[in-house]
């Protein structure tokens, strides 16, 4: 079988900000309480326009599990490692807590969790995938605004998104090679 | 630190503040995952051994989404959507992913409690069940001997799937006193539409092509399916037209924002009544053969031009034509969506019939894409004998509003006539989990009717601001630690809903069943005798003529009969009207004095000086319930007061500054939030916060709170009170 590449693909347009995913990723992957821990969040994005006519939008995002992760490099003790299907991980053995990775990556998507003394980010819920299951934000999501899928599979949903439709990464000009895929 | 509620800070700049590393002994299962990972290069699946997925149902709100609990180690350790619940199109909001947050709350109630000193000043004693359960039978005993049975009222919540019992407790002691939320509500939207088609229908929300929804949050106030369906997101033929005073979520999800002036929705509606009928734009063969009254609606309508409308509401004729010529063409696919809470404005009534009769001249009724009767499946009641006593009265409320319902009451109503002692005393309150000190509008009004009580008992799963002012209180297991009756939940497409415990129930908390069977006992075996089954008895009984419910129930945790909608299912049968057709004009309304067709009516201005008070939702919380919750908490943790940024130029306001709000029957202190998302003449908080009770520790003496504010007012045909029609002042606290 070919090897996975697991990505995410956001249609924001469909994003209400009900912060479900938020929700469910805590109580999934035990992220401790305290609104500065979080391994995915929606972001108001600030208001267009004087009021009456006024526009805004949300920006749901997590980590990026980057080809190329600043993380893993600074990392002194190479807790960073990407797994099989590319996502990236901390090695909760090897992590010190040194917080390096949380000040490489460029997303700010990687908190400390003092409850295990060790670095904390998405998987893409790696517990779940083992098990055949898609990434908790993704399944909770009223609106359905995350696909999960295979990159590497033509077929799979996330691939023939990306072949039907625009889409852009975020901050693509440090060449981190991010796979989270904002649709346009 | 970078917060979630403000994601424009980065954590990495506070590294500073907390580089050292506390571990503590309490290792992440993430973690412990992780580990397994690093070892084997894999991930094991041997850490959900000894886990069981439990299918059941949220509690969260009203919606009652399919969930499926996963359970390790005998705790409940992630809710998860049932994929298969197409009711809520398989997802789970973030209130229903918070319930781990209800079961596993430091604040829950854990043991039977009395009251220890005055009331509300928060001493209390640990009491044993029975000593409880024999304290309320006693005093409940004893002021219907004093007063009648009538003089205990009971309050209500709905919706837990087991309040049937609270209100079959009710109906077996005697009382004709029971109140629940629909007066605080939507009673004003059922009876309007109820009026002109003989039900409440659903709109098709998912097929319609053009929406339009004026004051029906629905990226906030979420409900399923609509919530869901509103977005299609493929940009596509659907338009979204949103009318709300202030700029909600929805409104940046919808085509058009219109931020009407409250209190004048109707003369929007109206002038698009008005322009379908004088363009011959409505559908003439439906009209003709399924409606009465049009021909007298023609003359009613014509001096609400669009001219006019505009005056009123503010929102300029031009559009109000473009949107009715829109909405015409789109019939009848399109929809003015009759929203859910509607206690907007004292005629409100009048408002949600004319939207009634807009639906019904574009023809939209029971047709894909617009307003469709439910569907329900049926399960089997439980009957019961009641025990009849003699001289009970009759609601006290009795003759408040023209449509009163038996069972609901109206709430402001009744708390008035109470306070009067009139016609006859009331002098206790039994309550299941309605939060009447936060819900009912003029607080202070709700306290000093508690106040005149001999006796007030709450049933609860924490300690509510009611719970705080009362007697005796008793712990409720959640809904995640109980079995429940199962609940056919009615739509286009109706589902049966079931609950099941996923862990034993925590500390000596009970089901409501349970609490009500041993009241009962105490009460008298005539009452005891008619709650004499168990939990199971009653599921077989309820699927005892379609047994195939229970096992799909089983199986999947939901059972439905069709995957599809069926449109059409009342054409050339009788509606549930008095002509049997859809009534545009009311013979019905008329004789009992009532305007046969919506008439507009002014309302009060904002006075100079003041601004008008809103009541909204969002959706990280469920009315009062959900503000203390930890993970929601941290969404929210406190209200503010919006106030337009030009009005708060005028006040020498700045954003993030106390500042002080003061109605005629309140005040409350909360942080400002200037923002361009509202009328310059209204302000908006919102609910669950400035509680009262020490009992809800994360929120405790924070923000304000809305019921302590809002002027309450009588909707006189539902008995609906109205929201909307408080003005307050705000100043520098």
């Amino acid at each position: 079988m070919k090897k996975k590449r697991y990505a995410i693909v956001l249609d924001t347009r469909r994003c209400i900000d009900c912060k479900a995913c938020t929700v469910a990723c805590k109580a999934e992957n035990d992220v401790p309480l305290g609104d500065d821990k979080f391994r995915n969040w929606v972001s108001e994005e600030p208001l267009r326009g004087r009021y009456p006519n006024l526009g805004q939008s949300f920006a749901p995002s997590q980590c990026n599990q980057c080809e190329n992760p600043p993380c893993n490099s600074v990392c002194p003790t190479s807790a960073t490692g990407i797994t099989a299907g590319g996502i990236v991980t901390v090695n909760p053995d090897k992590c010190i807590g040194c917080k390096y990775c949380m000040l490489a990556c460029p997303y700010d998507a990687r908190y400390f969790n003092e409850e295990t003394g060790v670095i904390d980010k998405c998987t893409f819920c790696i517990q779940r995938i083992a098990v055949g299951r898609i990434p908790a934000c993704v399944e909770t999501c009223p609106t359905k605004v995350r696909t999960f899928g295979d990159l590497n599979d033509p077929n799979s949903e996330v691939s023939l998104l990306l072949a039907k439709n625009r889409y852009r990464v975020l901050k693509p000009e440090l060449g981190t090679k991010p796979f989270l895929f904002y649709l346009i | 630190m970078s917060r979630l509620i403000d994601k424009k800070l980065s954590r990495r700049r506070f590294l500073g503040t907390s580089t050292c590393a506390l571990a503590t002994a309490t290792v992440g299962s993430q973690a412990r995952v992780l580990k397994a990972l690093a070892e084997s290069g894999e991930v094991t699946t041997s850490k959900v051994a000894g886990s069981k997925d439990v299918f059941t149902a949220c509690g969260m709100c009203v919606n009652k989404c399919g969930v499926i609990a996963r359970v390790r180690d005998g705790r409940i350790h992630k809710l998860d959507p049932n994929p298969d619940y197409i009711k809520s199109r398989g997802m789970l909001c973030a209130r229903g992913n918070a319930g781990v947050k209800v079961v596993y709350d430091p604040d829950r109630l854990k043991y039977p409690l009395i009251r220890a000193g005055k009331r509300g000043e928060g001493k209390w004693r640990r009491a044993s069940w029975d000593e409880a359960l024999d304290l309320v039978a006693k005093k409940m005993n004893a002021i219907a001997e004093k007063y009648t049975r009538a003089g205990v009222m009971f309050a209500s919540t709905e919706g837990t799937f087991q309040e049937h019992f609270f209100l079959q407790m009710a109906e077996c002691f005697g009382s004709p006193n029971t109140v629940r939320h629909p007066t605080l509500c939507l009673s004003s939207n059922i009876q309007g539409f109820s009026a002109t088609y003989g039900t409440f229908p659903t709109p098709d929300v998912l097929n319609s092509d053009y929406i339009i929804m004026a004051g029906a949050n629905r990226s906030e106030a979420l409900i399923t399916p609509d919530s869901i369906d509103q977005l299609k997101g493929d940009g596509g033929r659907r338009k979204l037209v949103y009318i709300d005073p202030r700029f909600t979520k929805t409104a940046a999800k919808a085509d058009e924002w219109l931020p009407i002036k409250p209190g004048t929705d109707m003369a929007f509606v109206l002038a698009m009544i008005h322009v379908i009928v004088a363009e011959g734009l409505y559908a003439k063969d439906f009209v003709e053969t399924l409606t009465v009254g049009f021909d007298k609606l023609v003359p009613h309508i014509k001096p609400y031009t669009p001219e006019w409308a505009e005056k009123e509401c503010e929102i300029p004729a031009r559009d109000i034509r473009r949107i009715a010529r829109e909405f015409a063409k789109a019939a009848p696919k399109a929809v003015f969506y009759p929203g859910r809470r509607s206690s907007f404005a004292d005629d409100d009534v009048q408002l949600r019939r004319a939207m009634a009769i807009l639906n019904a001249v574009i023809g939209n009724w029971d047709t894909e894409g617009g307003l469709v009767p439910n569907s329900k499946i049926k399960l089997q009641k439980h009957d019961y004998l009641a025990p009849w006593y003699d001289d009970v009265p009759e609601r006290i409320d009795k003759g408040s509003a023209v449509f009163l319902s038996e069972k609901d009451g109206s709430w402001t109503a009744m708390r008035d006539r109470i306070l009067a002692g009139k016609p006859y005393p009331v002098k206790g309150m039994m309550i299941y989990k309605q939060n009447v000190v936060m819900s009912v509008p003029n607080r202070a009004k709700t306290l000093k009717m508690m106040d005149q009580m001999d006796f007030i008992c709450t049933i609860d799963i924490t300690m509510s601001d009611t719970a705080w002012y009362s007697d005796v209180v008793l712990p409720e297991a959640t809904y995640l630690e109980r079995q429940d009756p199962l609940e056919s939940l009615s739509g286009i497409l109706p589902v049966v809903a079931f609950r099941q415990p996923c862990i034993e129930a925590m500390f000596e908390s009970k089901p409501n069943l349970w609490i009500m069977q041993n009241l009962a006992k105490r009460l008298g075996s005539e009452i005891a005798e008619t709650f004499d089954f168990t939990m199971d008895d009653l599921i077989h009984h309820q699927v005892s003529k379609n047994p195939k419910i229970l096992k799909d129930l089983k199986s999947n945790g939901v059972h439905y009969m069709k995957v599809l909608p069926t449109y059409g299912l009342t054409r050339g049968k009788r509606l549930r009207t008095k002509t049997g057709k859809i009534e545009i004009y009311s013979a019905n309304y008329a004789k009992k004095g009532l305007d046969p067709l919506p008439v507009y009516t002014k309302h009060a201005e904002v006075p100079a000086g003041k601004f008008r008070l809103l009541v909204g939702r969002n959706a990280y919380f469920t009315h009062w319930t959900t503000a203390n919750n930890a993970y929601l908490h941290e969404l929210m943790p406190e209200n503010t007061l919006w106030l337009n940024t030009t009005s708060a130029k005028k006040l020498g306001l700045i954003d993030g500054q106390k500042v002080k709000v003061k109605s005629p029957v309140g005040e409350g202190t909360l942080k400002l939030e200037v923002t361009d998302k509202i009328r310059p003449d209204c302000v908006y908080m919102a609910h669950g916060f400035g509680v009262l009770s020490k009992g809800q520790s994360l929120i405790y003496g924070v923000g304000a709170c809305d019921a302590a504010l809002i002027e309450e007012k009588l909707e006189p045909i539902s008995g609906n009170v109205a929201m909307h029609q408080t003005f307050v002042e705000v100043s520098p606290a």
